[in-house]
Formats: C-alpha cells, sequence, structure tokens
C-alpha cells in the first residue's frame, strides 16, 4: 500500500489521479500526521491483503483522539460522489476550489472524487494560510463548488469582509457546526451560490445526510440519509448503516472490517424523527470538533496532569463565534511557575484549537457520587470561579 | 520598554503561548511553531484590538515575524 503525503500532492496535484488509476492501494496523510510515520507503518501492516487493491486510506482521530486509518473502496466513493451530484444540484459546477487539506475525507470524497468522476477542474489552495492566494482563487472561479467548515465562516468574513465571489454557484459546509447564523453573510460573499449542509463521519467515507440551508430553520437539522444509507439512534447515540461506507478501520493496533449489515457509531448524539429528519443533539462523549479538528478532552486532561498535580477537569462550553470550546478547571489555584508549566505544555503538545478557551481555578471540584466530576455543577461553579488565563483573541 | 512595545509583547505572549524569556523583537513565524493560520488571523483581530489599526489579509499573511509587524505599525504612525 502506498503512501502519499499531502505535501507531495501540493507539489504534483496529477499524482492523485495516477493513484486512482493504478490498481494499488493507497494512504493519503496529512502533512502533520500527529501519529507519525511509524504509526502509520504499523497501521498499514494490519491491513489484509483484500484491501491491497482498488482501494485508499485516510487518517483521522479515533474516538479518545487517538490516529485511526480509515481504508474505503473507490467504486463506493465514486458512487457516493453521484449521489453526493445529485443531492447537491452539482451539475452547473464546471471547478472546484479545495480550502480544506486533501486528506480530510470530506474533501478528498465531495470535492476531488467528484471532480475526477465528473470530470470537472479541481482547483488547490493553501486554504486560508494563504488567504490573498485563496482570495484570487476565489474572484477567478467560474461555476465553482466550494467546500468549507463552519470554523472558517469567521475567518473569511475577517479576512475578506467586503469581498463577494460570484463565480462560487454551490458551498457545501460539513465536518462542524453548520453556520445558519451567517446565512445571510455568505449570502452576501456568495450571492450565486446555493448552500448545502453536509453531515457524516470518516467511516461513512464520508457522507450520510445532506440538506439545502433553506430546508430547515436550525444548525442541528441535518436533514434526512442519502439512499443506500439508513441513521438511527439507540440511546440517544446515532449510528448508520451505507453502502457507500469505509471497509476497515485500523484503531489501537486492530483491524476492524466493516461488514455492510453492521450499524456504526457516528460519534455524535442525535435523534431521528418519524420523517427521517436527523437532528443532532451534541457529541458523544468527550470528543468534539474545534475549527474542524477533533478535540480529545480525556487526552488534554492526561497531559495537563503530567505536569499539574492538583486536580483538573474540562467542561464545554461556546467561544464568541458560537463554536465548541473547553475550559479547563484546576483546584486548588495554581501559582504563577505551575501555570507557565501548564502553558508551555498545551503550546507544545497541541496546535490551537485543543487549547482550552479559559484556565480557571475553583476551591473544590464538585463531583459526583462516582467520583467523577460533576461537570454540569462545575460550569454553574465556574461562573464564580477564578480565571488565570484566557485567549484573548 | 515604551508603552507599545510593551503592549505588542503582550499580545504575542499571549496568542503563541510563549514562556518567560521566549520573546523576541526579532522572533520570526519559524522559531514558533504555534503561530499557524489561525495565529495570524488572531494576531490581526489582536493588533485591530490593541492599536486600532485593521489589517489587511494580505498584510496579516505577509507577516514572517515580530519585526514585520512593527514595520507595518510604524507605517500607521505608532512608535515603537
Amino acid at each position: 500500500m502506498k503512501v502519499v503525503h499531502e505535501a507531495e500532492v501540493d507539489r504534483d496535484p496529477a499524482q492523485v489521479t495516477r493513484l486512482w488509476a493504478a490498481s494499488e492501494s493507497f494512504v493519503l496523510a496529512p502533512t502533520r500526521a500527529g501519529s507519525g510515520r511509524s504509526w502509520l507503518t504499523h497501521a498499514i501492516a494490519l491491513v489484509p491483503e483484500s484491501h491491497g487493491q482498488r482501494h485508499f486510506g485516510l487518517l483521522t482521530s479515533g474516538s479518545a483522539g487517538d490516529p485511526k486509518l480509515v481504508i474505503g473502496s473507490r467504486a463506493r466513493a465514486e458512487a457516493l460522489a453521484e449521489v453526493i451530484h445529485e443531492r447537491q444540484d452539482n451539475d452547473p459546477a464546471r471547478q472546484t476550489i479545495c480550502l480544506l487539506p486533501l486528506s480530510y475525507s470530506y474533501a478528498f470524497v465531495n470535492q476531488w472524487v467528484w471532480s475526477h468522476r465528473f470530470g470537472r477542474r479541481f482547483v488547490t489552495t493553501a486554504g486560508f494560510s494563504d488567504p490573498a492566494g485563496t482570495r484570487a482563487a476565489l474572484e477567478a472561479a467560474r461555476d465553482a463548488m466550494v467546500c468549507m467548515v463552519g470554523a472558517q465562516v469567521p475567518l473569511l468574513l475577517q479576512l475578506f469582509p467586503t469581498a463577494t465571489f460570484p463565480g462560487v454557484v454551490r458551498l457545501h459546509f460539513a465536518g462542524a457546526r453548520f453556520p445558519q447564523e451567517r446565512l445571510e453573510d455568505l449570502a452576501r460573499a456568495f450571492p450565486n451560490a446555493k448552500v448545502f449542509n453536509n453531515y457524516g463521519c470518516a467511516e461513512a467515507m464520508p457522507r450520510l445526510t445532506i440538506r439545502g440551508a433553506w430546508e430547515a430553520p436550525a444548525a442541528q437539522d441535518v436533514g434526512k440519509a442519502l439512499p443506500g444509507i439508513s441513521v438511527r439512534a439507540r440511546d440517544d447515540v446515532l449510528q448508520f448503516r451505507s453502502v457507500y461506507s469505509a471497509t476497515l478501520v485500523v484503531e489501537n493496533g486492530v483491524a476492524h472490517a466493516i461488514p455492510g449489515e453492521e450499524w456504526i457509531p457516528t460519534g455524535d448524539l442525535g435523534q431521528v424523527a418519524a420523517d427521517g429528519t436527523v437532528l443532532l443533539t451534541g457529541r458523544a462523549s468527550e470528543v468534539y470538533k474545534r475549527f474542524g479538528e477533533k478535540i480529545s478532552l480525556p487526552q488534554v486532561q492526561t497531559a495537563v496532569q503530567g505536569v499539574w498535580k492538583g486536580h483538573a477537569a474540562l467542561y464545554r462550553t461556546t467561544d464568541e463565534m458560537g463554536e465548541g470550546a473547553h475550559v479547563l478547571v484546576l483546584a486548588p489555584a495554581p501559582d504563577d511557575k505551575e501555570l507557565k508549566g501548564i502553558l508551555a505544555l498545551l503550546r507544545a503538545s497541541f496546535a490551537r484549537p485543543h487549547w482550552p478557551l479559559r484556565i480557571e481555578s475553583v476551591g473544590t471540584l464538585p463531583l459526583l457520587p462516582n467520583g467523577k466530576p460533576d461537570l454540569r455543577r462545575l460550569a454553574d461553579t465556574a461562573r464564580r470561579s477564578t480565571v488565570h488565563w484566557a485567549q484573548r483573541y | 520598554m515604551n508603552e507599545n512595545r510593551e503592549k505588542l509583547r503582550s499580545l504575542l505572549t499571549d496568542v503563541l503561548l510563549l514562556g518567560d524569556g521566549e520573546f523576541r523583537f526579532d522572533l520570526k513565524r519559524t522559531d514558533v511553531d504555534a503561530w499557524d493560520s489561525l495565529a495570524v488571523v488572531s494576531i490581526a483581530v489582536g493588533v485591530e484590538e490593541t492599536f486600532q489599526y485593521h489589517m489587511s489579509a494580505e498584510e496579516a499573511a505577509a507577516v514572517q515575524g515580530v519585526a514585520d509587524l512593527m514595520k507595518i505599525l510604524e507605517g500607521q504612525a505608532i512608535r515603537f
């Protein structure tokens, strides 16, 4: 199984086309794979021979934030691209502009596979790490389809407050909360674009539901399952079955084949209405996405506890932009040296989305009868807590 | 240190989570892993709040270090 890193694809975008045409399966790895190459080598060794041809692999984060290799079938991905094309009425789009890392299953299937299947132009950019290049690509767009994550909207509006991109005819969102409350801003910036919300997960490779922005008033309404896909809720945990799903997942040193009849957890909490509409109610367990990155609160807490010997707990909140965030609470209060030690650890160990919005302290952590922190009470208590550090901007 | 230098030091120390002694006025973007694309936006927002100057996207992306930032602000008659 061949491994290709995004940086190589950036230098030679046609490489993906050659990989897709060749029989040998391949893995498209992020340039900054947190997992490291040795982890990937080990994971690939666990992939059975049956997946050695006509498949592709992408890296994502597991439920506890650990790396996970997800393998999909190229034929399934192309079939899903056809369903997405139909549901999003993508036919008028003659090109797609990629503002996300190509190793995201969303960008890879919704954009690259789609462009390949329908013979449309695929335009690469460095996303918002190169605002001028991205703006130029959007301004040069002619009948373009663009995929974004909701967290990019504030960046877009901050960087290009008065710009309009009339050449974008389809604008899709996935990967985080749908920016329902920014639709007016988006309509101004993309006056000719039909906007769609996409919901799914890496194991779905990646799409489960799609809805037009105009079809529902609330972000948590993610629409109905696509043809060939079923979604249900069990104990408020969303599960799916899909004829397009990934075929194999390698996680925690184990390769797990996904049979077609298996119900697979999406990692989200939600409900399915009688008419099939899927309503998200939150993230399962303590893993959620911030700026498109999967955040594992246990992973952050474990790292913090490596340098902080007192009690620590994390609770979920939202930032000023409505994006999910988390707050670190310590007990008792840290001194200046301890606080600096925690900040140094955060910077050294995690990318910015993993940093807490604030570091607070309380005299004593409120606990549940089972001894775990009572996060609901903690969030309430936190209003009376001491703030030691906060992200200022 | 004059007031503006201290404001800039404080802003970058906060955004980049710099520790004691890590901030330098010759610090470059390549010196700090945390100076990523989100930090570019955070710095632009911080500059606007701190110095009341709205950096363009091109200016923000072109900043390769503290010296570039100071040069942009000096162009707005902010003295360091």
